[in-house]
């Protein structure tokens, strides 16, 4: 193995239960992140959100 | 000024969070700053064991982080929940109890420490029933204020201000963060034990320790931001858009950072290299909130010039720039090995400590008292005073600290030809002595401005009473 595959690789047989849950959680923050991005930034949104800034100037 | 046109909100509970935190400053950073004198000048512990440092230090932190940090956070929640939403407290009375009791309990944490009484948790020090009795009053709070934002006219408020996002999710992560590190097995009215030992017990207390940073000393104070900041400035935020990554980001990223503290001990090493990797990628969301709330005054640079109460929040964010670029920093291994139990990490605290939480809740309370009370502040000059005071106290403490601190790890690690070590550890305590010396006197100032605020406050509220009860007079 070269020294690049042996840092990035993964003894998948040795993974604990502990191991997939911290795996998949921080893979499904990764994705949730990205899908928040892509929910506030889209252009079509702009407006919508941008509206909301205008509000508390007028609250009391 | 017309009062009768404005939406009517339960402001007395408010009103008495807004004093309290202000008292609590003055005593929280005199403590700090005896603490400070006892460190240059020892013979200050007068050898009474309920006042010596390692009592005081601790007692310190609570009063600035719990009552002071905790009564404006109370404060701030109540006073802008009911705005954003346009509605009074889901319930005025749980709010005066959760006020009331917090004040007590707070109180006897204080008392109970310099009496000895402690977990020896850093940030946790509380023994088993307080935990459990500020826990309790915790919930209370986050209950209160969910209620009243459900309580909201969705027709006229469909949406709910980005600020109570912030409050919301340091609510949720205190309460986990904090019940999960305090299990532990009572064996007397004022001792337990753990639940955790060893490395886990490191692990999980360096994720609330980290955290009780992450959320409550920066996402609560974020949610005061967002309010006080457009609001002082009669701005909107610049980007709204961009607050709603911020949160976000800052919510999927804080709970990773803890091991930073752990760098270099029997932690796996991995875990370090998240927690560094982490800290890294989250100077970006929180840069980008720092030039969010900055950039509020583009256009409008000149009202720092006449709006004292704008200044104390801007320059807040310029620290909460600068500390969010040091702590990262810090976290990398590198540094770390540099860094790590130095006076470096608590000169790093208080630049986000005084800098950031501090400046920004006295903009806040400022601005809440003028508004609770319906009046111009008794003494706008004493308000530039206090930010002078308060920026160079500020100045002196962490440029003292990171001189002593940078001074201490070069000490301690520097070698001879023979590769015995250069200096004793009393070596490197006394050559801290001019640095310990200067950061007493900047907190000196940054307490003296914090005096000047109670004043100032007291005095505007006496000024406000006379007039409104004059006003009755006149119309009776
Ligand atoms: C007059 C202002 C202040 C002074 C003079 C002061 C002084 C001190 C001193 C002497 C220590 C102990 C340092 C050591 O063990 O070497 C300390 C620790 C600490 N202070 Fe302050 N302080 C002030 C204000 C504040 C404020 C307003 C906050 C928070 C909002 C704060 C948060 C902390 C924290 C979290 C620690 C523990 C740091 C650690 O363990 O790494 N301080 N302070």
């Amino acid at each position: 193995m070269s020294n690049l595959e042996q840092h990035l690789g993964t003894d998948w047989s040795a993974m604990t239960g502990q191991d997939w849950a911290g795996l998949i959680i921080t893979v499904l923050v990764f994705f949730g992140m990205l899908i928040t991005f892509w929910l506030t930034l889209r252009p079509s949104k702009r407006k919508e959100l941008e509206e909301e800034k205008y509000k508390i100037l007028k609250d009391d | 000024m017309d009062t009768t046109a404005k939406p009517q909100y339960d402001n007395g509970v408010v009103q008495y969070l807004t004093v309290g935190a202000v008292a609590f400053l003055v005593l929280g950073t005199f403590m700090g700053t005896f603490a400070a004198a006892q460190l240059a000048w020892p013979a200050l512990n007068f050898d009474i064991a309920e006042i010596t440092f390692a009592r005081l230090r601790v007692m310190h932190t609570n009063t600035v982080i719990y009552a002071f940090g905790g009564m404006t956070l109370m404060a701030t929640a109540f006073y802008t929940v009911q705005r954003t939403n346009g509605v009074k407290l889901w319930s005025n009375a749980m709010a005066w109890w959760t006020a009331i009791l917090f004040t007590i309990g707070l109180l006897a944490v204080v008392v109970t420490i310099s009496l000895g009484m402690t977990t020896g948790k850093e940030y946790h020090e509380q023994e088993w029933p307080l935990a459990i009795a500020i826990a309790v009053v915790w919930t209370l709070y986050t209950f209160n204020f969910m209620m009243t934002i459900a309580s909201r006219n969705k027709e006229t408020h469909p949406n709910v201000y980005v600020s109570n996002w912030f409050f919301m999710g340091m609510m949720i992560a205190i309460t986990y963060l904090y019940v999960v590190n305090g299990l532990a097995i009572p064996v007397s009215l004022f001792r337990s034990y753990s639940l955790f030992s060893g490395v886990q017990d490191a692990m999980i207390q360096w994720w609330w320790g980290h955290n009780a940073v992450g959320f409550f000393l920066t996402a609560g104070f974020l949610a005061i931001m967002y309010y006080f900041v457009p609001k002082q400035a009669q701005r909107p935020i610049y980007s709204y858009r961009l607050s709603v990554i911020h949160f976000w980001a800052l919510m999927f990223g804080y709970v990773w950072l803890g091991a930073h503290h752990l760098q270099y001990t029997a932690l796996p090493d991995w875990t370090g290299s998240l927690g560094a990797v982490i800290s890294l990628a989250m100077i970006i969301p929180s840069w980008g909130g720092a030039l969010n709330g900055m950039l509020t005054l583009s256009g409008a640079w000149d009202r720092l010039r006449t709006d004292y109460i704008l200044r104390f929040l801007i320059i807040a964010l310029a620290f909460y720039a600068m500390s969010t670029f040091e702590g990262p920093v810090m976290a990398s291994k590198t540094v770390n090995a540099l860094s790590h139990y130095t006076d470096w990490t608590i000169g790093h605290v208080h630049s986000g400590a005084l800098g950031w939480v501090a400046m920004v809740s006295i903009g806040a309370l400022y601005h809440m008292v003028m508004k609770l009370w319906n009046t111009e502040m008794y003494s706008m000059k004493l308000i530039n005073f206090h930010f002078w005071l308060a920026t160079i106290g500020t100045v002196f403490y962490i440029v003292a600290m990171w001189v002593s601190g940078i001074m201490q790890g070069l000490m301690w690690r520097a070698y001879d030809e023979y590769g015995t070590l250069a200096y004793t550890f009393a070596e490197s305590v006394a050559a801290m002595h001019p640095y310990y010396a200067m950061r007493a006197l900047g907190g000196l100032l940054f307490f003296s401005g914090a005096a000047v605020m109670l004043y100032n406050v007291v005095m505007t509220i006496r000024m406000a009473n006379a007039k409104s009860t004059s006003q009755v007079e006149a119309h009776a």
